[in-house]
């Protein structure tokens, strides 16, 4: 556990350490910022545009950086050949791979911290408040991430960054759009709904944790008027952390076996 | 006979490059073993394969054939790897950590209680002479500091084998000689020390024994007095240029101007004897008489040459 624990500070410490992280940061918060801005242009809808804008600009920056730090968590340590020296050490492979995305977890979580912290000082502007439900979308968009790092991670154990974050880029949209692809489906022929069905089975269903605006037992979900409960929470925390661990478990298999020359 | 530390038995590993996976042999069924308490010299020309033998020693590259031992635990289980410290080739460490940071960092993976890693890392950055650059991020140390910090890392878990690939390689001579020190420092605290390297002269002043690697295969393994030949080569005999005349040359020897006279090579059973009493009876000033015998340059080329010819 020491070993885990040591990779994944560290792997949050060269984050910590990282000036284009900041600087995403930055452009997150000026997004979260500027939803005060837009909010006056509208009509007694201030705090329903900041709450939607601040969610939106905390949803894009989190899977962008998730995207951006997750496919070159492995293939930096390769390009510079700092893994030649830490493998070395009475470490195993897997311990490596685990310690680095709980690295990286952990500076996801901050980094939504920190962007949530804004949006509630924002919305505390216009006397609003940071309710339960604003808390429960910022956490569901927080297993999203984590469902898109892994999903980057696994990528990034056996192709170059580009490919992998063009490839978790396309999860991400795809993921995102699983209702509409498997709505798609009904109007077609059997065969191409198959296809469809099992292409939705694969690739994770991100829709689950943007459910704004969502029906969600015969109900419409907002966060500005009834939104999901905790069974919901729970399942769709459960259905991110369990796909997260299966694309991580084939992560470590693949680079189980590389050779590092 | 001293212990076996680490034993290679018959590795080899062979890549399968490119589009149509061109097979290309790095090592090919290397066999040798290090004894406790001694200096190892891997040596042989780059691209001969002693890198890649060293990754598999490390568990960095899967062997395609054979198996390898760190004190009878296999290669590359943790057991093993826990009583080995490793210093790569031109070594690339975590740029924003600071020395300290960074051995910390080691010291967690190689299971050292947290109360010793800080004792142990600031001892081990005295003994690299690194106290100046104590708080400084390694992204601002020179190649030869990096080696030092590289040379702390691999002994952050106290091992008792310690393997450096290539350590002397773009330091200065000063920086070489503070290597070797300490590669003989090691040595005298009951460490076993292997080392890859194509420079010469460091082998012959460090090494205890001696593998030899051309083209992936191993030619020599033993103590560099039985690889070398002890038989004379040639004899040299210097001359200050403007005393007396040099006398007539033997067979086979060769003359060569230097900058403050003439060198006769005189080939090996030429008499020395007699060349040196008509050069003294010619008022020739005889500055130096040096007898040469095979140095580990000689049986490198000689080995190297072998090696083409058979290819």
């Amino acid at each position: 556990m020491n070993r885990i624990r040591a990779i994944a500070w560290n792997t949050f410490r060269e984050a910590v350490r990282n000036k284009i992280l900041y600087s995403l940061l930055f452009f997150a918060v000026l997004i979260i910022v500027s939803a005060l801005a837009i909010g006056n242009l509208t009509l007694h809808e201030e705090v329903r545009t900041i709450r939607d804008v601040g969610l939106f600009g905390i949803d894009l920056f989190g899977v962008i950086i998730a995207i951006f730090v997750g496919v070159n968590l492995l293939y930096k340590e390769l390009d510079l050949k700092t893994v030649y020296t830490i493998l070395p050490k009475p470490l195993r492979r897997w311990e490596f791979v685990l310690g680095k995305w709980l690295g990286m977890l952990l500076t996801l979580a901050v980094q939504m911290v920190v962007m949530a912290v804004v949006l509630a000082v924002v919305l505390a502007f216009e006397d609003a408040h940071f309710d339960v439900a604003m808390a429960k979308a910022v956490w569901l968009l927080f297993v999203n991430v984590m469902l898109v790092t892994s999903v980057a991670v696994f990528f990034s154990s056996f192709s170059s960054p580009f490919l992998s974050g063009f490839f978790a880029l396309g999860c991400f949209v795809v993921g995102r759009s699983v209702p509409d692809i498997r709505a798609l489906g009904e109007k077609m022929g059997p065969t191409a709904k198959a296809v469809l069905n099992l292409a939705c089975s694969l690739i994770p269903n991100l829709h689950l944790f943007y459910p704004s605006g969502a029906i969600i037992g015969a109900e419409e979900t907002s966060v500005h008027r009834q939104f999901v409960g905790a069974d919901y929470l729970l399942s769709a925390t459960a259905y991110g952390v369990a796909y997260s661990l299966v694309v991580l478990v084939l992560a470590m298999l693949i680079f189980r076996k590389r050779d590092f020359v | 006979m001293s212990e076996i530390v680490l034993r290679a038995d018959e590795l080899a590993k062979t890549f399968h490059l490119g589009f149509f996976r061109k097979r290309v042999e790095a090592v090919k069924q290397a066999t040798f073993d290090v004894r406790r308490g001694e200096v190892f010299g891997y040596l042989g020309p780059n691209g001969s394969g002693k890198t890649t033998t060293l990754k598999m020693l490390m568990g960095l590259v899967f062997p395609s054939h054979g198996r390898a031992e760190v004190l009878g635990r296999p290669v590359p289980s943790r057991e093993a790897k826990r009583r080995l410290g490793y210093l790569p080739e031109s070594p690339y460490f975590y740029e924003y950590l600071t020395p300290e940071e960074f051995l910390d960092l080691v010291g967690a993976l190689c299971d050292v209680p947290r109360a010793t890693r800080k004792e142990r890392a600031a001892r081990l950055i005295t003994r690299v002479g690194l106290d100046h650059a104590r708080g400084r991020p390694l992204r601002k140390f020179s190649k030869g500091m990096l080696q030092r910090i590289g040379i702390a890392q691999a002994l952050m878990g106290d091992p008792e084998l310690v393997v450096l690939d290539e350590p002397m390689t773009g330091l200065d001579p000063i920086g070489r000689k503070e290597i070797r020190d300490l590669m003989l420092e090691l040595k005298r605290e009951g460490r076993t020390v292997l080392y890859s390297t194509h420079i010469l002269p460091d082998v012959e002043m460090t090494c205890d024994r001696v593998a030899m690697i051309f083209a992936g295969r191993i030619r020599n393994v033993g103590p560099l007095s039985d690889l070398l030949t002890a038989r004379l080569l040639s004899t040299e005999v210097s001359f200050r240029h403007d005393i007396g005349t040099i006398p007539s040359l033997p067979d086979g020897a060769h003359v060569r101007e230097t900058p403050d006279g003439m060198l006769v090579d005189l080939p090996e059973g030429a008499d020395v004897d007699a060349f040196l009493k008509a050069a003294l009876a010619a008022d020739a000033s005889v500055v130096s008489v040096t007898p040469r015998r095979e140095s580990l340059e000689d049986l490198f080329v000689r080995e190297a040459g072998a090696q083409k010819g058979a290819a």
